[in-house]
């Protein structure tokens, strides 16, 4: 698939692009300062930062105005990982304290959201209660919100009191033909509205939300769910369009459709789009879009790092249990995030020094590789194979080493020697690496070595506790050197 | 003369708020209409406001005890593509 490349480089584009520039951390270079400086240690739109940082969901939106093709209302299920499903309801005051107990606990989290499990702005009350009070008893929070779009011009107002600096938009259509695929109906006016009608009302007031927001100066992110042969060709009409407006950021998503879910899409035999294709869309909004592709999709409950969940931890029961000292809390939160910036600013200057390194020493003429990595944060490869609930997918190339993904494994390794179906997580964990040349974690077992080799991924454990970049350069540079990557032309992405 | 919520609910307060006469409380194990403040929305909207909103087929039934939202209206998904999909996931 061949898109044109979208990004209308805003004015203080810095001069290089993804593709053409040192190696993979250059995710924020076409962002104009002021953005920057708000985004960079946000865990969702800086890649490095969410090693560090965490993020969590509150739960207070139940009520939705719109049905979307991707969405089950019913689903309530604590093994389902996807936007929409939650575990536990709260009301504002049990969210307040369950986000104090969660920023007490876990000083890393620095970011409150809330995303649902319906649309938080068909909630005004409940969201609004929340932040308000949020911003006034835990200052240190950034509040987030997400939303479809078709109540945002009426809450823009009561937002901009709430110094709540990024909204989500959902936006995965501009054409009202494309939206009556998606979704089915709209409530309007005290009625309920099918078809290209609903789907018009409701892009109209996306993006006159869209442009409110802008006026402003609240930075708005766009999601996009990609649907194959509904939206995706439109998706970068829909990038075009978003960026013109000022939306800092457009966010390519896969669609999760599967007949379980209940959903229409699922039950309709709806595919997602492949990896590649994915990938294929992201490169073709080349530059920021690179912020996003380590978006986990997370529930409308999640806590904790991107990829993982301490839900569990902050249940109704255990909160009500707990005593906080929020003032106290404050000032620990304050000695480690600063620490966290210390670490994190020595670590983006020593990547950017070994970046010009790199592009001094002779460029390699070798194609590119796909390897995946375990790891559990801080940048470190650390992981051992067995216990990966997912892995980081880097591309290393002649250009440097970016990353480009992650992908879910079922851990077949619980450290339960009763495990009946073992093996077949075990396949199907190494399928969801296909495509990778090379895997590198902490450690692996024989079983695994023996599979991954049979499929064509050489497992590596050489480099524990080593950063994920460095790890990933000096694998290539020796698979470069047993000669395994003499350049194939033809086997050569157009992104690459 | 009232509609009646059923236990297919999922409790997501979605009706609550749009009821012109106040009629929708929380209860457990799912969202009530108290039947002598429902109105059927007469005299307030042309349509059942609770059923115009509510995103579960066959959950608000009319005082016939009918279906206000038959399957397959709201989702879209015809009912033997939906029962078959689900007696695909019982099977395993």
């Amino acid at each position: 698939m061949q898109l044109p490349v979208l990004n209308e480089a805003p004015a203080a584009k810095g001069g290089c692009s993804a593709s053409s520039c040192g190696t993979t951390d250059n995710q924020m270079d076409t962002l104009p300062d002021s953005i920057r400086e708000k985004v960079q240690n946000h865990p969702c739109y800086s890649e490095d930062a969410h090693h560090y940082f965490a993020r969590m969901h509150v739960a207070v939106a139940p009520a939705c105005n719109i049905q979307c093709h991707y969405c089950n209302r019913k689903y309530d299920c604590a093994n389902e990982s996807r936007p929409g499903v939650v575990s536990e309801l709260l009301t504002p005051d049990q969210a307040v304290k369950k986000t104090m107990a969660v920023a007490a606990t876990i000083p890393q989290m620095t970011v409150l959201g809330i995303a649902g499990p319906g649309d938080p702005l068909a909630n005004p009350e409940r969201t609004f209660e929340t932040f308000r009070r949020l911003s006034e008893e835990a200052p240190d929070i950034k509040l987030c919100v997400s939303t479809n779009g078709l109540a945002l011009p009426d809450a823009v107002e009561e937002l901009s009191k709430h110094n709540i600096d990024h909204v989500t938009i959902t936006i995965n259509c501009v054409d009202p033909e494309i939206g009556a695929k998606i979704y089915p109906w709209i409530f309007w006016n005290n009625k309920r509205i099918k078809g290209k009608k609903a789907a018009k009302i409701l892009i109209d007031q996306q993006q006159k939300g869209l442009e409110m927001l802008i006026a402003k100066g609240i930075l708005v992110k766009v999601n996009s769910v990609m649907i194959p042969g509904v939206n995706d060709q439109h998706l970068a009409e829909v990038s075009r369009v978003v960026k013109s407006k000022g939306a800092f950021l457009h966010n390519v998503m896969p669609l999760i459709a599967e007949a379980e879910h209940g959903t229409f899409y699922g039950v309709m035999g709806q595919r997602g789009p492949t990896p590649d294709e994915l990938q294929d869309l992201q490169d073709s909004c080349s530059g920021d879009m690179n912020m996003m592709r380590h978006c986990r999709q997370c529930r409308a409950d999640a806590v904790g790092l991107l990829g993982e969940d301490r839900g569990d931890e902050f249940t109704l029961d255990k909160i009500e249990e707990m005593e906080i000292d929020y003032s106290a809390a404050m000032e620990k939160r304050k000695v480690i995030h600063q620490a966290i910036q210390e670490e994190m600013d020595s670590k983006r200057l020593e990547k950017s020094q070994k970046a010009e390194q790199f592009k001094a020493e002779p460029k390699l003429a070798t194609r590119p590789v796909l390897m995946a990595v375990a790891t559990s944060g801080q940048g470190l490869i650390n992981v051992h194979f067995g216990h990966a609930k997912e892995f980081l997918i880097y591309e290393a190339s002649p250009d440097g080493v970016r990353f480009i993904s992650h992908r879910k494994a079922d851990q077949y390794c619980g450290g339960d020697s009763t495990c009946g179906d073992g093996e077949s997580v075990l396949q199907q964990t190494v399928r969801a690496l296909a495509g990778c040349e090379a895997v590198l974690c902490s450690k692996v077992g024989y079983e695994p070595w023996d599979l991954l080799e049979k499929a064509g991924i050489m497992p590596n454990g050489e480099h524990a506790m080593e950063p994920i970049e460095d790890a990933v350069l000096a694998v290539y540079k020796e698979m470069a050197a047993a000669g395994k990557l003499d350049a194939k032309p033809e086997a050569l992405r157009a992104s690459a | 003369m009232a509609v009646t919520i059923i236990e297919s609910c999922v409790n997501c307060f979605a009706c609550e708020p749009v009821c012109p006469s106040k009629a929708i409380f929380e209860s457990k194990p799912h969202f009530k209409v108290n039947p002598n403040k429902c109105t059927e929305c007469e005299g307030d909207y042309p349509v059942f406001q609770c059923a115009s909103i509510c995103p579960i087929e066959g959950a608000i039934l009319n005082s016939l005890g009918e279906a206000i939202n038959p399957p397959g209206s709201l989702t879209g998904i015809p009912p033997e593509k939906m029962a078959e999909a689900m007696a695909e996931l019982q099977s395993h």
